[in-house]
């Protein structure tokens, strides 16, 4: 016999590399290994108890987190894999991490994103914003015009991407939330800003509060503004005159319009769409 | 021609149990533990990650047109199930036609739910393929996979060969298959290694459209991060168009075939399936 593999005695049915003299990446036919049936079926018998016990493992643990557990534990275990996601994506974020900018020429169409409509836009002149969780331990309540004169309005052009899938290239104008937070700091322990729109309406008319979390190192970043203006013009009711969010790091949802309020807080705060079972984080 | 060092012939009483003269078949070991226990796994996962992708994107269609003038539907896989609903007997009364695409191929149909249920599936495909790749090395099936020059050649006889199989049914001329001496043929060895670059496309296209700005280096490397969700959308048809013939010919192809994957073992010694 000139073939090695012809030598091999009965019992050495395993799994085998297969090495190769040409090197690492040339294919040599296999080693034959000659058998009895005993053999062959003990094989068979030690796979199809491996698999037996795999499946087995598989399926009570499937079957209880199905049918064992009770349907808010259920959903609490399916949130684990966001809060995981979530702390992918708090690893993955840099605050000094840039998101790519375009030119005016790459600024596509904005869809209207307002749910129930556009709230009237009777609100924008008695406007303000109202800070609250400052380190000062007062309110402040701020104008537009407040807000224009206080702080340089700097122009950006980013991208904003829907948890829907879409995204769409805007130029907003605004200031920096991080001069926000160095004009008015917050209390000094905060690590939350929860901003909310009180001029939200749902698909009736009736007010229907908007309001989202924003974690403290997403609102410090260089490309996280308090937009004024779109395209250079001051922004429509549709795109939340006077006043809204663009943080492009963050999914669309985040960004919210028309904000009347923000608040520090050390404890994380109450979010609109998390509350409804998504991603509290939403850092893309 | 003695081969067996344990031959008990010498007290002449127990030749029974000597495996020399026991019937013997020659077999070969053919897949990796790991690779075969990830092969099985990989179906319910992409199943997975299929039926909650197909959620996913009724929430945001890639491929959209002007609103219709009549349904103000913008959305071509909507168009497809208008299109059934209209036409295949018995769907008639369909409630949502535009929705019949997605209420059959995609679940969870709560857009949350499929989220949820896709992070926590590509997590466990993402540990699959690189438990894959370790089998793959350790059993050095890695080998068989790589494609080869003479591939460009012999593959494109063989796409010849399928592609004239119906032609020499008509004149009732046999065809005989190819016989390789490697453990695939190279239309085999192309679709084989083309799945898990497909995998691999599909995982990194997938964290392109999850992060869009802190990869925006990988959603650039797909053409940016719109182009990015249509790699994505095709690289789905991509395993849907391997898994149909793969399947079939599996099966065609008999059992020694469909049993190495559950157990190793082959008894095609002399390469590949006929």
């Amino acid at each position: 016999m000139s073939d090695d593999g012809e030598q091999k005695p009965a019992g050495a049915l395993t799994d085998r590399h297969q090495r190769s003299s040409r090197g690492i990446f040339s294919e040599e036919p296999p080693a034959i290994v000659r058998v009895t049936e005993a053999e062959l079926r003990a094989c068979n018998r030690r796979e199809l108890l491996k698999y037996g016990l795999g499946g087995a493992a598989v399926a009570a643990l499937g079957g209880y987190a199905t049918f064992g557990l009770s349907k808010p534990r259920r959903s609490k275990l399916l949130a684990g894999i966001l809060t995981f996601d979530d702390d992918v994506a708090k690893a993955m974020y840099s605050p000094e991490r840039l998101v790519p900018t375009y030119t005016k020429s790459e600024v596509t169409n904005l869809r209207v994103t307002y749910f129930g409509g556009a709230p009237d836009p009777s609100y924008i002149p008695g406007w303000r914003l109202t800070l609250r969780g400052l380190r000062s331990g007062r309110a402040e309540t701020l104008t537009i015009d407040d807000l224009r004169r206080q702080f340089i309005i700097r122009d950006q052009i980013t991208r904003l991407v829907c948890v829907d899938g879409w995204s769409a290239i805007a130029w907003w104008s605004g200031l920096r939330f991080n001069e926000l937070l160095h004009a008015y700091p917050p209390t000094d322990n905060a690590k939350w800003a929860k901003l909310e729109s009180s001029v939200s309406t749902d698909g009736m008319g009736h007010s229907d509060p908007y309001f989202v979390s924003i974690d403290l190192p997403t609102a410090r970043h260089a490309q996280t503004i308090l937009a004024t203006q779109r395209n250079g013009l001051p922004l429509t009711v549709e795109h939340g005159a006077p006043l809204r969010l663009v943080a492009p790091m963050k999914l669309g949802l985040k960004n919210i319009k028309a904000i009347t309020e923000i608040t520090y807080s050390v404890e994380e705060p109450q979010d609109f769409w998390g509350n409804l079972g998504f991603s509290h984080y939403d850092g893309i | 021609m003695e081969t067996s060092s344990d031959s008990v012939a010498a007290d002449g009483t127990v030749a029974s149990l000597d495996v020399s003269v026991q019937p013997t078949r020659a077999v070969v070991w053919r897949h990796h533990v790991l690779v075969r226990w990830t092969h099985w796994l990989t179906v319910p996962l992409l199943l997975g990650l299929i039926l909650s992708g197909v959620s996913i994107y009724s929430f945001g269609p890639v491929y959209q047109h002007a609103p219709d003038a009549i349904t103000g539907n913008t959305d071509y896989v909507a168009d497809v199930g208008i299109w059934l609903c209209a036409h295949v007997p018995g769907l008639h009364h369909y409630r949502d036609p535009p929705a019949w695409v997605y209420d059959h191929f995609g679940r969870p149909r709560s857009f949350t739910a499929a989220l949820r249920l896709h992070w926590l599936l590509v997590y466990l495909f993402m540990l699959n393929g690189t438990v894959y790749m370790l089998g793959l090395v350790l059993g050095g099936g890695y080998r068989a996979l790589l494609p080869r020059l003479s591939d460009i050649r012999d593959g494109s006889a063989m796409a010849l060969q399928y592609a004239g199989v119906i032609f020499a049914k008509i004149v009732r001329r046999s065809r005989p298959h190819p016989h390789e001496a490697t453990k695939y043929n190279p239309l085999q060895r192309l679709s084989y290694c083309a799945m898990p670059l497909a995998g691999l496309l599909a995982i990194l296209s997938g964290w392109a459209m999850h992060k869009p700005m802190q990869l925006h280096w990988l959603a650039t490397m797909f053409g940016g991060y719109d182009d990015a969700r249509i790699w994505h959308f095709w690289l789905t048809w991509v395993f849907v168009i391997f898994t149909v013939p793969h399947v079939i010919l599996i099966l065609l192809d008999g059992w020694d075939t469909m049993r190495s994957m559950f157990f190793g073992w082959s008894e095609r010694t002399g390469g590949g399936p006929r």
